[in-house]
């Protein structure tokens, strides 16, 4: 069995967002990144199933040389293979243009399941995953909180609102989207760190993919103009002052309600 | 100029509140750029509902009923989507940003190369084109998108808009969908939470902690005791929960409980929209954050730039002070 991963690097959920001067997104360049937190869940969804089957897990990135990091670390937490889509023919795509790229990768894979993250921490644009799965030609269920294997389908549970849960059997192969917190994510070992500086890691481009001008910015229907803080409601009143300043405040407040 | 195709959703045998946002916007899209509106309702026994829609915002209707589409299932509504689209011409579909439409519509936007914009909480038509704004970085910033191509699907965020008040006249016509046998994706169950712990629905005070607490101890040691102070409830967001700090029941968001309590204090917690869907009609919010751009102040009341290390702990023992 394979199982195919799709990682996604994005700032560090601590990064400061400074927005770029032309408004376009935020600046890149001084910040830290990290593994997407919803795609560490899907990695360790698929080394479970590994664990259990001695699948091999294949794990893929797109991005600029910073993202071979966040594949060495997914090799040292137990993935098998790596392979990082590393072109700046990509810059600039929509979720589509990446689901393209992820789907190239896909059909010459040809996994039995797809583990994805739910959405990115940055855009939570949460398309990639059913698009990708689309393009392939499989069934996916998004927002997964359980997975159960059952010979060639898969019970998934989605979650839905009120705490509620929605389950659906796919017949593999097929794409899962999971939640954060499905699961509780393995820390690489240092055996496995060391164990992952060996094992492969394969670099594509957009040509080796043939997508040559179906994707990046050109290609893109959807283009972020513009990202600002937002402009603040009618707004909280900010209490400031020392802390027994700001306690006092805030019984006050809480007199006034008729709650104390 | 054009054709909207509202796609309506069914939930507990009527049509969801968030399908009346979609025609409100559909609406007032129509009026300003004179689309016509068009929508779909799929599902069991939809004669009725179809009507109603026709009538409260939903245009001309297509009834897609079918016994496989009573409950939600990916491969049975993309079909119906479709069929929908097709028979339409429809160059903007919109769908409510509800568990069902971000499972679905990123594949029908797929299908058809379209444009794809998530979770958006304003659409608006600037010179005759299109421009979504949406929240990015888990709520921290606006982002104001644009689109191209011919055809565009959209999702809606739940709430952001008001529902359709007014009445429109459209009529409802039967839709057929093929839902050929050897489906790849099967419905099976709703499977209801379980109610354990406190009915944080039903607490007149929550305190609830968030990332910003840092540690599964210092809930017991610093947030348990100012809820306890005040006579309320604890509470935690998703994170905490994420983390196993703390079980399920005391989540509150879009997928634990949402709450409407007289009185709010979220400690630590930075506020994405899946949160504040849960506590923003509190009667009064009280923030406290170290970050003065966390997002949660834009719902509070109250706000605090400060370390809840030092709030919390000093605002238990004046509460307990005042209570004598």
């Amino acid at each position: 069995m394979k199982i195919l991963v799709c990682l996604k690097q994005v700032p560090h959920q601590d990064a400061r967002l400074d927005v770029r001067p032309d408004g376009g997104w935020i600046q890149e360049d001084t910040i830290k990144f990290e593994i997407n937190s919803y795609d560490t869940y899907a990695l360790e969804e698929a080394l479970r199933v590994k664990d259990a089957t001695q699948a091999e897990v294949v794990v893929v990135s797109i991005g600029p040389e910073r993202v071979t990091q966040a594949l060495r670390t997914a090799l040292g937490m137990g993935a098998d293979r790596a392979i990082h889509v590393k072109d700046p023919a990509v810059d600039g795509s929509d979720p589509l243009g990446i689901a393209k790229v992820l789907a190239a990768i896909a059909k010459a894979e040809n996994p039995d399941l797809i583990f994805t993250g739910f959405m990115s921490d940055d855009g939570n644009f949460a398309s990639v995953p059913p698009m990708l799965a689309e393009l392939v030609g499989i069934p996916s269920a998004t927002a997964a909180v359980q997975v159960e294997r059952k010979n060639g389908t898969l019970s998934v549970s989605r979650e839905i609102e009120g705490g509620a849960q929605e389950v659906v059997e796919l017949t593999a192969p097929c794409l899962v989207a999971v939640q954060t917190g499905i699961n509780q994510v393995r820390y690489a070992s240092l055996k496995g760190i060391m164990a992952a500086k060996k094992k492969p890691l394969d670099l594509k481009t957009v040509a080796d993919l043939g997508l040559s001008g179906q994707v990046g910015a050109g290609a893109a229907k959807i283009k972020v103009e513009k990202i600002a803080p937002p402009s603040k409601g009618s707004g909280a009143e900010m209490l400031t002052g020392s802390t027994d300043q700001i306690v006092s405040g805030i019984v006050s407040k809480i007199k006034e309600l008729g709650l104390l | 100029m054009g054709t909207i195709l509202i796609v309506a959703e069914i939930q507990g045998g009527k049509i969801r509140e968030a399908s009346f946002e979609l025609a409100s916007i559909a609406q007032k899209l129509a009026a300003a750029g004179g689309y016509q509106v068009r929508s779909l309702l799929a599902g069991k026994g939809v004669a009725a509902l179809a009507e109603e829609f026709a009538k409260k915002g939903g245009g001309d209707v297509y009834a897609a009923e079918h016994d496989s589409l009573a409950s939600y299932c990916v491969e049975t509504a993309s079909r119906a989507i479709r069929a929908a689209v097709d028979a339409s011409g429809a160059e903007l579909i919109l769908l409510s940003n509800t568990p069902s439409g971000w499972d679905v519509a990123p594949r029908i936007a797929a299908a058809l190369d379209a444009a794809f914009v998530s979770d958006c909480f304003k659409l608006d038509l600037e010179g005759g084109k299109l421009v979504c704004h949406r929240r990015v970085f888990n709520g921290k910033l606006d982002a104001r998108v644009t689109t191209s191509g011919p055809r565009t699907v959209v999702t809606v965020q739940p709430g952001a808009a008001s529902p359709f008040a007014g009445s429109t006249s459209g009529k409802v016509t039967p839709l057929a969908v093929e839902l050929p046998a050897g489906a790849r994706a099967r419905f099976v169950a709703v499977k209801i939470a379980e109610s354990k712990g406190v009915d944080l629905s039903k607490a007149d005070i929550i305190v609830s902690g968030g990332r910003g607490v840092g540690a599964p101890e210092k809930f017991p040691e610093v947030i348990q005791p100012l809820a306890d102070a005040l006579g309320g409830a604890m509470g935690a967001s998703r994170p905490v929960v994420d983390a196993g700090w703390l079980p399920h029941h005391y989540q509150v968001g879009s997928s634990g409980q949402v709450v409407q309590p007289k009185l709010y204090i979220a400690a630590g917690i930075s506020g994405a929209i899946q949160h504040l869907v849960g506590m923003k009609t509190s009667n009064y919010i009280i923030a406290i954050n170290k970050d003065p751009d966390a997002p949660i102040f834009e719902v509070a009341n109250l706000g605090v730039v400060g370390d809840l290390f030092e709030i919390v702990p000093a605002l238990t023992k004046a509460v307990l002070a005042a209570k004598g």
